[in-house]
């Protein structure tokens, strides 16, 4: 558990939209924040994991005598002496959580665990590891997306499948149709704290020091794998080395930790390497998408057809919904929207930053594009025109706040649109071409409940306690914020207490859905307080000392549910957002390099300017590394396929560095949303979002080549 | 990574008489194998991948080794000079060439640590060599196959390469020095020895699983480095604008007179299994009136025999395509 208490206290102020710095901002950069890592027992053993050679088979053999016989062992792990777990489900969700490690012989993709080996010290443990002999018996595996042989699951796993109106009708209505593939490429999270777990056992009750975006979760899951009561499992990770969704499910690496402190009696801790974070901690399946547009002359949309075939490992679920910015995008009143998802020996896909509308936003906003070309017809007018002012997906309700016309024409505005060339190739100078390219994007909304512990003491300073995680977006500092303005106290005055699973429940930090969740849960806990303290107004240090009178502290929980829409008469929004990129293509080399990076952001009411412009800038670089850079590449290399990743190292995984990432340019638009009182809207991922498309059609109008394929290198462009 | 012994040397004598195989200019390194370690950014990175498995390490980081000096018109660099000090050493302020490859190579921090004798010999990045999990590798195996040929190709070699091995040398220093006739000063056990750095490698066509000509316990002590009387460039093409290996690089060294190429030197990076000298480009280009359609005829003539497989057979085009470009921009012609 760890506390924040170094922001300055003073006279409270209005505090919301302000551009406080983050209250963890000087632990972070004196290195002083504890990373759950560093929480560990120091006589902890050390456990590293072992990765299958193969990508599917049976482990018919694991011969662990020279490994034992190695300075420093004390246990090799495998499914031969592992205790019995339960496979959890996911706490929210109708899904099946990660497989726990150590229970059959099955191999089920390239790195899959097979052993696991405990030492005194990782250097050790590292070393007896290659001393393991493991033999298999091989089945041919399936490894890609286009293999014949797979199974394909096509009764809507993911929830994506939509059909309204009649999309033949539309598309006979239209005076044009654009048709294309698309396809991008799989992506790998890869934050550069590498996640760690530590297990300790004190007879049945387990404590686990844990990078987690989800402590309750995971809490939740090692009691159901583990049949102990979830109060006897506490979960604590006040802090992680980013997480991307890489951190969203209770993934083995945990379960190894718990199962290996069990077999030898005392903590054991567990780091992930580099590449097992390619293979251990989910990523973004690729995908294969096909858009059909359909539109009259004068740009309206008359039919849209998305489908997209993306993999999922051979034995979990990931509901990854390609579709859903489709879906709610655009007024159209024809559609048909389609997600199949393929089971193939990989590691298991999971959430990375915007799963989903990542790739299905590059298909559709460039499929617009292509149609705006076709039409000769404005790409900003064109989504203009089709603004959906109602929801489409959802009988067509009002929205509870959308500015993405705004969004759109104030993008247009700070990059210039309207003095480009807008013919394709027009714009050069000297060897570079010149391009500029938009995206609109329409996020979708999520929400789960989240519950919030407000401690008043008997100083007038307060508390707030919840399981939520930061993973270093601010939620440290908007919390502290929300609370301190609803209390009339300093920043100072207000204690976060956040990362452990015994607070209070909270949802995950992903689904951009935390903000909103727990900051209405502190204004709701706070009016209940301040209800119990007989005050009202936000009524500052002096008065809430002299109501709590002589107890020590007075508190208060409350919990913040998500509406329900019909109900309120209204359709949730996520966040809107409008893209805008200049690029500099190389006219001989192909090379593309962003000049300028427009996002204009409708996230309703901002917490934070500085953290949620951290936010969108921090999607930005995400979203540069997607359109040009980022790979995970498996190995498809003829004779017998292993599904090996064959570029598992940050030296070959590209991400954007500085120098591929020009001053992104940020602001914000709209207002507080209607939905909920405090109006937030999540901003964690639409700052990603339709970049790669902007960048896509960018280059496509600098040089008039169209790249219907993530990520776009030089080679595509000779 | 497989426990090993870690020795420091204090002079040059004392680092040769400790290395005693001819680990150093094998593709491998194991238990048996007494090496050098200097900046260790290669070295380290290959034991940790279980790669290379020395049983003793020999620092020579800290031999005195690490002065520039100029000697008439050639630079003689220690072996132990960063890529950084180098970077920024007066001496190399108009040599853009030289400077250029030193600074569009790595990161700040690598070139912090990685020494310019280490830099030459720095070993290739092909991933299926560098995973010994990969059964089919010419370098670690000799005689089990090339796995690259139809796997993951992107970064690898078309010049100096045949079905047996497609690995490229990564190295951009390299290829400057090359193209600048630098030669290398070698102590070894019997003296001393200076050759060509274009001598120093063994391409992977000729034998994979060698990749220098080092013999036991030879030690590169300097650079030497002759300044042209000419003007110098180098152009490095790759899909990050920082930190990343070259797709395909060029260097060029040219004076024109009289709008005549009067001295002309061509390598190119991201291309060769050992730094690759355009020999066949320089051919054409010698003697001959600049023009950009020169420059085309000679780029077509260095890539005419290159050897591509699926995941390559865009790199001879775009290394045509770099060479001409840096033609151009060092020769000033512009038709």
């Amino acid at each position: 558990m760890t506390t924040t208490t170094n922001a300055p206290a003073g006279t409270a102020t209005p505090v919301l939209g302000a551009g406080v710095t983050r209250v963890d901002g000087p632990l972070k950069v004196t290195g002083a924040v504890p990373y759950a890592d560093d929480l560990a027992p120091r006589d902890a053993l050390v456990g590293v994991l072992v990765g299958s050679t193969i990508a599917a088979g049976q482990i018919s053999l694991v011969d662990a005598s020279d490994a034992l016989a190695a300075p420093g062992v004390v246990a090799v792990i495998s499914h031969h002496d592992a205790p019995s777990v339960v496979r959890p489900n996911e706490a929210s969700a109708d899904e099946r959580a990660p497989r726990p490690p150590f229970q059959d012989a099955t191999v089920r993709f390239h790195g899959d665990h097979v052993a696991m080996v405990v030492a005194q010290t990782r250097e050790e443990a590292v070393h007896a590891a290659t001393l393991l002999h493991v033999s298999y018996d091989v089945s041919e595996p399936v490894v890609d997306l286009n293999d014949p042989r797979a199974t394909r699951e096509d009764d809507d796993p993911a929830g994506a499948d939509s059909t309204r109106g009649d999309l033949e009708r539309g598309l006979a209505e239209a005076d044009v149709v654009v048709a294309a593939d698309y396809v991008t490429g799989d992506n790998t999270n890869n934050p550069i704290g590498l996640f760690a777990a530590c297990a300790e056992w004190d007879g049945e009750s387990l404590h686990m020091w844990a990078t987690t975006q989800w402590p309750s979760n995971t809490a939740d899951c090692l009691a159901e794998a583990w049949g102990v009561p979830r109060e006897d499992v506490r979960v604590e990770c006040p802090y992680l080395g980013g997480g991307f969704g890489s951190g969203l499910r209770p993934w083995p690496y945990i379960h190894a930790a718990a199962i290996a402190a069990k077999v030898v009696g005392r903590p054991v801790r567990v780091v992930l390497s580099r590449p097992q974070m390619f293979t251990d901690v989910g990523h973004r399946p690729e995908t294969v998408q096909h858009v059909r547009l359909g539109a009259r002359r004068d740009g309206t949309l008359t039919a849209v057809e998305h489908t997209a075939t993306i993999p999922v490992a051979v034995d979990d679920d990931n509901p990854e919904n390609v579709v859903s910015g489709t879906r709610q995008g655009y007024a159209v009143e024809h559609l048909r929207a389609d997600v199949d998802q393929v089971r193939l020996h990989i590691s298991p896909p999971g959430s990375m930053r915007a799963p989903g509308e990542a790739q299905g936003n590059f298909a559709l906003e460039t499929a617009l594009d292509e149609l705006a070309v076709e039409l000769d017809i404005d790409p900003v007018r064109l989504r203009l025109h089709n603004d959906a002012t109602t929801n489409p997906d959802q009988d067509d309700l009002p929205w509870s706040s959308k500015a993405l016309d705004q969004c759109l024409r104030r993008g247009a505005e700070l990059i210039g649109w309207d003095d480009r060339d807008p013919a394709p190739r027009s714009m050069r100078d000297g060897d570079q071409l010149i391009g500029y390219g938009v995206a609109a994007v329409s996020f979708f909304y999520f929400q789960q409940p989240c519950t919030v512990r407000v401690v008043v003491r008997r100083d007038g300073t307060a508390a707030v306690h919840c399981a939520a995680m930061d993973i270093g977006t601010g939620t440290y500092t908007v919390v502290t914020q929300v609370a301190a303005e609803r209390l009339g106290l300093g920043l100072g005055d207000v204690e976060v207490v956040l990362g452990d699973s015994s607070l209070p429940p909270s949802p995950p930090a992903g689904g951009s859905g935390l903000a909103t969740a727990i900051s209405n849960a502190v204004a709701l806990a706070v009016t209940a307080v301040l209800d119990d303290l007989d005050l009202s107004g936000a009524p500052g240090r002096d008065a809430l000392s002299r109501a709590v009178g002589a107890r020590d502290e007075v508190a208060a929980e409350a919990t913040a549910e998500p509406p329900d829409p019909a109900e309120m008469g209204m359709s949730p929004s996520g966040a809107f957002g409008a893209k805008f990129a200049r690029v500099r293509v190389d006219a001989d080399l192909g090379l593309v390099r962003v000049e300028r990076l427009v996002s204009v952001i409708d996230c309703g009411q901002v917490l934070n300017e500085r953290t949620a412009r951290s936010q969108v800038i921090g999607g930005a670089v995400g979203g540069i590394g997607h359109a040009l850079l980022e790979h995970t590449v498996t190995d498809l290399h003829a004779g017998p396929q292993t599904g090996r990743i064959t570029n598992a190292h940050m030296a070959d995984y590209l991400i954007a560095v500085n120098a591929d990432v020009p001053d992104l340019e940020v602001e914000f638009v709209g207002g507080p949303d209607r939905l909920n009182p405090v109006g937030v809207k999540g901003v964690g991922e639409v700052g990603l979002c339709g970049v790669a498309a902007a960048i896509g059609n960018a280059v496509f109008h600098a040089t008039g080549r169209r790249v219907r394929r993530l990520p776009i290198t030089p080679d595509l462009l000779l | 990574m497989h426990p090993f012994t870690y020795t420091r040397v204090d002079d040059v004598e004392a680092a040769s008489a400790a290395v005693t195989t001819d680990a150093v200019s094998r593709a491998v390194q194991g238990p048996d194998d007494t090496v050098f370690i200097a900046g260790g950014t290669t070295q380290l990175d290959l034991m940790r991948d279980g790669v290379w498995s020395p049983g003793t390490l020999v620092d020579v980081s800290r031999l005195p080794l690490a002065d520039v000096e100029l000697d008439e018109d050639t630079l003689v660099v220690g072996a132990a000079v960063t890529m950084a000090d180098l970077a920024r050493h007066e001496a190399v302020a108009d040599l853009d060439v030289l400077r250029d490859s030193l600074l569009l190579a790595a990161s700040p921090q690598l070139r912090s640590m990685a020494t310019v004798g280490g830099n030459v010999l720095q070993r290739t990045r092909c991933r299926y060599f560098r995973d010994p999990e990969v059964t089919q590798c010419n370098k670690r195996r000799p005689g089990s196959g090339c796995a690259a040929i139809e796997g993951t190709a992107r970064t690898h070699a078309v010049l100096g390469v045949d079905a047996g091995c497609i690995a490229v040398h990564a190295s951009d220093l390299a290829v400057a020095l090359v193209t600048l006739d630098a030669r290398v000063r070698l102590h070894g056990p019997d003296g001393g020895r200076t050759i060509p750095v274009a001598d120093l490698h063994v391409r992977a066509d000729v034998d994979p699983a060698r990749d220098n000509v080092l013999a036991a316990g030879e030690l590169v002590t300097h650079l030497e480095i002759p300044v042209p009387d000419a003007r110098t460039g180098y152009l490095k093409v790759r899909d990050r604008a920082s930190y990343e290996f070259a797709l395909t690089s060029a260097a060029v060294v040219a004076r024109v007179e009289d709008g005549i190429l009067a001295h002309v030197a061509v390598g190119l990076g991201g291309v060769g299994s050992v730094p690759w000298r355009a020999t066949r480009a320089e051919e054409v280009l010698r003697g001959q009136r600049a023009s950009l359609a020169l420059f085309e005829q000679a780029a077509a003539a260095e890539l005419a025999d290159a050897f591509t497989v699926p995941g390559t057979d865009f790199k001879p085009e775009l290394a045509r395509r770099t060479l001409v470009r840096q033609l151009r921009d060092v020769t000033e012609v512009t038709a």
